[in-house]
C-alpha cells in the first residue's frame, strides 16, 4: 500500500520532471548516506523506498562496524536499490567528505547532531541536495551556520528537508491548519508535555578495551550533550518543533530549570533526566514545556494550547479541539517518514523550491535555548542567544585520543556563554 | 494608632466605630479586660517575628505563654522579644515550656490566642489541640506536610467554625490590600474565564535563612528538629514550606483546589538534609485549566516570585497588582505590611466577635503543595481524590523523643514509592 501511494506521486512526478535537477541525464536519484546508526539505516531505507529511481550509491560513517551493519540490513532489506561498492564506503573523520565527493545528487545527513552544521555546510558547498535529521545542532554557533547554509541553498537550487516528520502526519497538519485559522481565537496558554523513558536500552553499555574516550562518548553520543544536545534538544526538538508550527513563531525568552535525579550512572555523560521550561512567545504567551527520560513514572505526551474560543489537544494519535468549533480526528495510516522523502524526491525531480532549514533550525535553537536556561539557570532572551551567545561545544580536536567526561552542569554554577 | 492606620477593616466596620474604638482603648488601658492574651508555640525566627508583629498590630496585645522543643530557642527568642515589645512581654519563668509537650502547657495557660509556628510537621497535632482547648489560632504556613496532617487539618477548621474561634494562616497575601482589590475584579469576571496561569518561587537557596545545624553529637532527632527546612518530614520540602504562598494565591484567584497534577523535580545543586532544590509541576483544576508551577532554590539562578493569571479578556500579574486587557487596573492604593495586617486581621476578629477562619484555605493550598511534591518525587501523575481521601503517606516518626531517626534518602522519581 505505501508502495502504491508512493509509485502514484512519482508517475506524476515523471511527467513533469526537470532536467536541471538530475545527475547525468538520467531521472535515478543517487543518495549518499553520512552516518550509518540506527536512524540512517531507517532514513535511508525510506528513502529508497518513498519513490522508485531512487539509488543508495554511497555511505560514510565514524566507524566500519557501523557502516557494514548499516550496509548488510540495508542490502537484506531492499537489495536491488543499494548500489554501493566498496569503493564507495568510507569510515572516519572524513567520510562525510568522501561521500560528497562521489557522484551524489542527494545526501542524508544523520550523524550525531553535533556534526550537522560542518556537514550541510559542506553538503550545500558540494551542490548536494540535502535530507538532514533533527536535530541540527548543539548549539548556537551551529545554529547560525545552518541557518547560512540554508540561505546558500536557496541561492544554488538545492532543496532541504528536516527530519521532522510530525510536520506530516496528516492530523497535525490539519490541526495546524485549523488553528490557523483561528480555531482556538487568540491563544492564550499551552503546555508542550513529554515524559518517557530513560533509553536504557540504548547504545553499547560497556566500554570496549582500545576505545580511546573519544570513541567511547562518540559510541555513547546519545548522553553527551557536545554530541547530541542532550535530549530536550535531541528528542523534545519534535515536541517544540510541533509548538514553533502551531504558534508560527519562535519564542522570545525562556526560563528553566532540570537535573538528573534517576539517570545519574556514568554511562549517561551529562545529560540530565528532566527539563522544565518556560517558554515566552510573542504578546505574552507562556508555554510550558516540561520532559523527562525517566524509567517508571507517569508518561504523558501531548502538546495543547488554549485560546480565547477553545482548547486544543494533539498527541502522535490524534486531535480534540474543543469550545466554538469543535472537531476530533485521529491518525491515518500514511507513513510521515516515506512521505517527507517522497516530497522532496518531488521537488528535486520538478524543481521546485523546498527548504526546511531555518525552520529546523530555529526550533532547534528552541530547544538549545531551554537547556541553557536549565543548566545555568538563567532566563534568557531569544535574541541573545541567536546573535550573541558564543557558546559553541566543539571538542579541542577531533581525533580518537584522551577526551575527560564533560561534567554535569549545576544550576548557578554552570557560565552562562 | 498602629491598629487604626493598619487595620483598615476594623476602620471601615466602625461608622460606629470611632467611638467604640476609643471605648475599647479606654476600656483596655482603664480596667485591662479588653487585653488579648498571646501564647507562642514554636519560638524560632519565623515564630519571634510573627508575634513582634501581632503585638505591633494592635494595642492590648500580651504575650503570657511561650512553648518550643529547645530552651536555647526559647532564651533567644525572648532576648528578642525584650529588645523589641518589652512592655508586651508577660511571660514569667513558670510559662515557658520546653520539650515535646510544650505547646499542651502553654495551651493550659489562660491564653486567648495561640500562634502555632513549630515546624510544619506539628502544625495539624498543634492546630487540633488548640481548637480543642478554645483558643484561637495564628498558624503559619504550611499547614502540614502529607494528606494525613491535612485531612487533621481540615476537621479541626470545622471544629473552629463550630466553637466560633477565629484561625488566622500566615499566607499573608490573603491579608494583602493590593491582592485584595486584584483578586476581587478577577472573582467580578474583569478578565473573563481563566484559562491559564502560572506560579513561581523561584529563589536562593535559603542558607542564609535556614539554619543548617551540623549533626556532631546531637540524636538524631535533635539534629533534624534543629534542621528542620531541610528534611522533607519536618518541612514538607521547599514546595510545602515557601511555594505553598504562590500556590494559596491561584486557589485563591480560580476559587478551588486541582483536580489533579504531574510534577518532576530533583536537586541539582543543594545537598543537605533530603529535600530537592527544584520543582515543576503542572496543576490541572476544574474545566481543564492549567497552571504551571514552577520553584527553584538555587543561588545564581534568576530569581522570580510571582503569581500570573490569564482570561479569556485579560491577563492578571497578581503580585503587581496589575490587569492587563479589555478593562486595565493598577492598584495603587496602600498596601500595608502583610505581616502585620494579617495579625490586626486576627486581633480584630477575636475583639469583634467575628471569626474570620482560614483553616481550610491553608490546608487546600498546603494539599496542592504536597500533592506537587508526591508526584515529583513518585514521576507519578495524581488525582487530588485520592491523595485527599486514600493517600496513606504519614511522615511520623516511630516517637517524638530523642531518638535514632535515620535519615529517608532523597527521593528518586520512578523509584521512590507512591503511598
Amino acid at each position: 500500500m505505501r508502495q502504491a501511494a508512493a509509485g502514484a506521486v512519482s508517475l506524476a512526478a515523471v511527467s513533469t520532471f526537470n532536467p536541471r535537477a538530475r545527475a547525468a541525464g538520467s531521472d535515478t536519484i543517487r543518495v549518499g548516506l553520512i552516518g550509518c546508526g540506527g536512524r540512517g539505516t531507517h532514513d535511508a531505507g525510506k528513502c529508497l523506498q518513498s519513490s522508485p529511481g531512487v539509488e543508495l550509491v554511497a555511505m560514510g560513517d565514524m566507524f566500519q562496524d557501523r557502516l557494514d551493519r548499516c550496509r548488510r540490513s540495508l542490502t537484506e532489506q531492499i537489495p536491488d536499490k543499494v548500489k554501493v561498492t566498496d569503493g564507495t564506503c568510507f569510515v572516519g573523520w572524513d567520510a562525510h567528505k568522501d561521500v560528497l565527493g562521489c557522484d551524489v545528487d542527494l545526501v542524508i545527513l544523520t550523524q550525531p547532531p553535533h556534526f550537522r552544521p560542518a556537514h550541510l555546510k559542506a553538503a550545500i558547498e558540494a551542490g548536494k541536495h540535502v535530507f538532514m535529521e533533527k536535530p541540527v545542532a548543539v548549539d548556537p554557533v551551529g545554529v547560525r551556520s545552518i541557518i547560512a547554509s540554508s540561505e546558500l541553498a536557496d541561492k544554488r537550487g538545492l532543496t532541504i528537508v528536516a527530519g521532522t516528520q510530525m510536520r506530516r502526519i496528516s492530523h497535525l497538519v490539519e490541526a495546524a491548519r485549523r488553528v490557523h485559522e483561528g480555531a482556538i481565537g487568540e491563544i492564550l496558554g499551552g503546555q508542550c508535555v513529554r515524559f518517557g523513558g530513560a533509553m536504557r536500552d540504548w547504545g553499547p553499555k560497556q566500554r570496549q578495551p582500545g576505545w580511546s574516550d573519544m570513541e567511547w562518548q562518540l559510541r555513547r553520543w546519545l548522553f553527551l550533550t557536545w554530541l547530541s544536545g542532550d535530549f530536550i534538544v535531541e528528542m523534545h526538538v519534535h515536541d517544540l518543533d510541533i509548538v514553533n508550527w502551531l504558534l508560527d513563531a519562535h519564542p522570545v525568552q525562556c526560563m528553566g530549570m532540570g537535573g538528573r535525579q534517576q539517570r545519574t550512572e556514568p554511562g549517561y555523560g551529562d545529560s540530565f533526566d528532566h527539563f522544565a521550561v518556560e517558554y515566552e512567545y510573542p504578546n505574552g504567551l507562556r508555554i510550558d514545556y516540561r520532559g523527562t527520560q525517566m524509567d517508571g513514572t507517569s508518561e504523558p505526551h501531548h502538546q495543547r494550547l488554549v485560546g480565547t474560543q477553545g482548547a486544543i489537544y494533539s498527541d502522535f494519535a490524534g486531535v480534540v479541539i474543543e469550545g466554538q468549533n469543535p472537531a476530533q480526528f485521529g491518525r491515518d495510516q500514511n507513513d510521515p517518514c516515506l512521505k517527507q522523502h517522497a516530497d522532496q524526491i518531488t521537488a528535486i525531480r520538478r524543481d521546485q523550491r523546498l527548504n526546511e532549514g531555518r525552520r529546523i533550525a530555529e526550533s532547534t535553537l528552541t530547544s538549545i535555548m531551554g537547556r541553557m536556561s536549565a543548566y545555568t539557570g538563567r532566563a534568557l532572551k531569544w535574541d541573545w542567544v541567536m546573535n550573541a551567545s558564543k557558546l559553541d561545544l566543539t571538542p579541542p580536536s577531533y581525533e580518537l585520543g584522551d577526551l575527560p567526561m564533560p561534567p554535569v552542569a549545576i544550576p548557578g554554577k554552570t557560565q552562562l556563554v | 494608632m498602629v491598629a487604626s492606620s493598619v487595620s483598615r477593616r476594623g476602620f471601615l466596620k466602625a461608622s460606629a466605630v470611632s467611638v467604640a474604638a476609643m471605648g475599647v482603648t479606654n476600656r483596655m488601658y482603664a480596667a485591662g479586660s479588653d487585653t488579648i492574651r498571646v501564647g507562642l508555640i514554636g519560638c524560632g525566627g519565623q515564630g519571634t517575628r510573627d508575634l513582634i508583629s501581632c503585638v505591633k498590630s494592635s494595642p492590648g496585645v500580651e504575650i503570657v505563654a511561650m512553648g518550643d522543643l529547645f530552651e536555647d530557642r526559647l532564651k533567644e527568642s525572648l532576648d528578642k522579644l525584650r529588645q523589641e515589645v518589652p512592655d508586651a512581654l508577660k511571660v514569667p519563668a513558670d510559662k515557658r515550656f520546653v520539650g515535646f509537650d510544650a505547646y499542651k502547657k502553654a495551651l493550659a495557660t489562660d491564653v486567648q490566642a495561640v500562634l502555632l509556628v513549630a515546624p510544619p510537621h506539628w502544625r495539624a497535632q498543634h492546630f487540633q489541640a488548640a481548637v480543642e482547648a478554645g483558643k484561637h489560632v495564628f498558624m503559619e504556613k504550611p499547614g502540614g506536610v502529607d494528606p494525613k496532617g491535612i485531612r487533621s487539618m481540615i476537621q479541626t477548621a470545622d471544629l473552629a467554625k463550630q466553637k466560633g474561634l477565629s484561625v488566622v494562616a500566615g499566607t499573608q497575601r490573603r491579608h494583602s490590600k493590593k491582592y485584595q482589590e486584584t483578586i476581587k475584579r478577577i472573582h467580578d469576571g474583569q478578565i473573563g474565564e481563566i484559562v491559564s496561569g502560572q506560579a513561581y518561587w523561584n529563589g536562593g537557596d535559603m542558607l542564609g535563612y535556614w539554619k543548617w545545624w551540623d549533626k556532631e553529637s546531637r540524636s538524631d532527632m535533635e539534629w533534624q528538629c534543629r534542621s528542620w527546612p531541610w528534611f522533607t518530614w519536618t518541612s514538607g520540602d521547599h514546595i510545602v514550606e515557601q511555594h505553598v504562598h504562590n500556590l494559596d494565591v491561584i486557589n485563591w484567584a480560580l476559587q478551588g483546589h486541582p483536580e489533579q497534577c504531574m510534577g518532576m523535580g530533583g536537586r541539582a545543586v543543594r545537598n543537605l538534609g533530603n529535600i530537592y532544590d527544584h520543582f515543576a509541576v503542572e496543576f490541572e483544576y476544574a474545566g481543564g485549566v492549567r497552571i504551571a508551577s514552577m520553584c527553584r532554590q538555587i543561588n545564581g539562578s534568576t530569581d522570580r516570585i510571582a503569581e500570573r493569571v490569564v482570561g479569556t479578556k485579560g491577563v492578571v500579574d497578581v503580585d503587581r497588582g496589575v490587569i492587563m486587557g479589555e478593562k486595565p487596573f493598577k492598584y495603587e492604593g496602600p498596601d500595608p505590611d502583610h505581616y502585620v495586617q494579617e495579625m490586626a486581621d486576627l486581633i480584630q476578629s477575636i475583639r469583634d466577635g467575628v471569626p474570620i477562619n482560614e483553616g481550610k484555605n491553608v490546608a487546600e493550598s498546603t494539599m496542592n503543595a504536597i500533592m506537587g511534591r508526591m508526584s515529583a518525587y513518585t514521576g507519578r501523575a495524581l488525582k487530588w481524590d485520592w491523595a485527599m481521601n486514600a493517600s496513606k503517606l504519614d511522615l511520623t516518626p516511630p516517637k517524638y523523643d530523642w531518638i535514632d531517626l535515620p535519615v529517608e534518602p532523597v527521593a528518586t522519581p520512578g523509584k521512590t514509592q507512591l503511598i
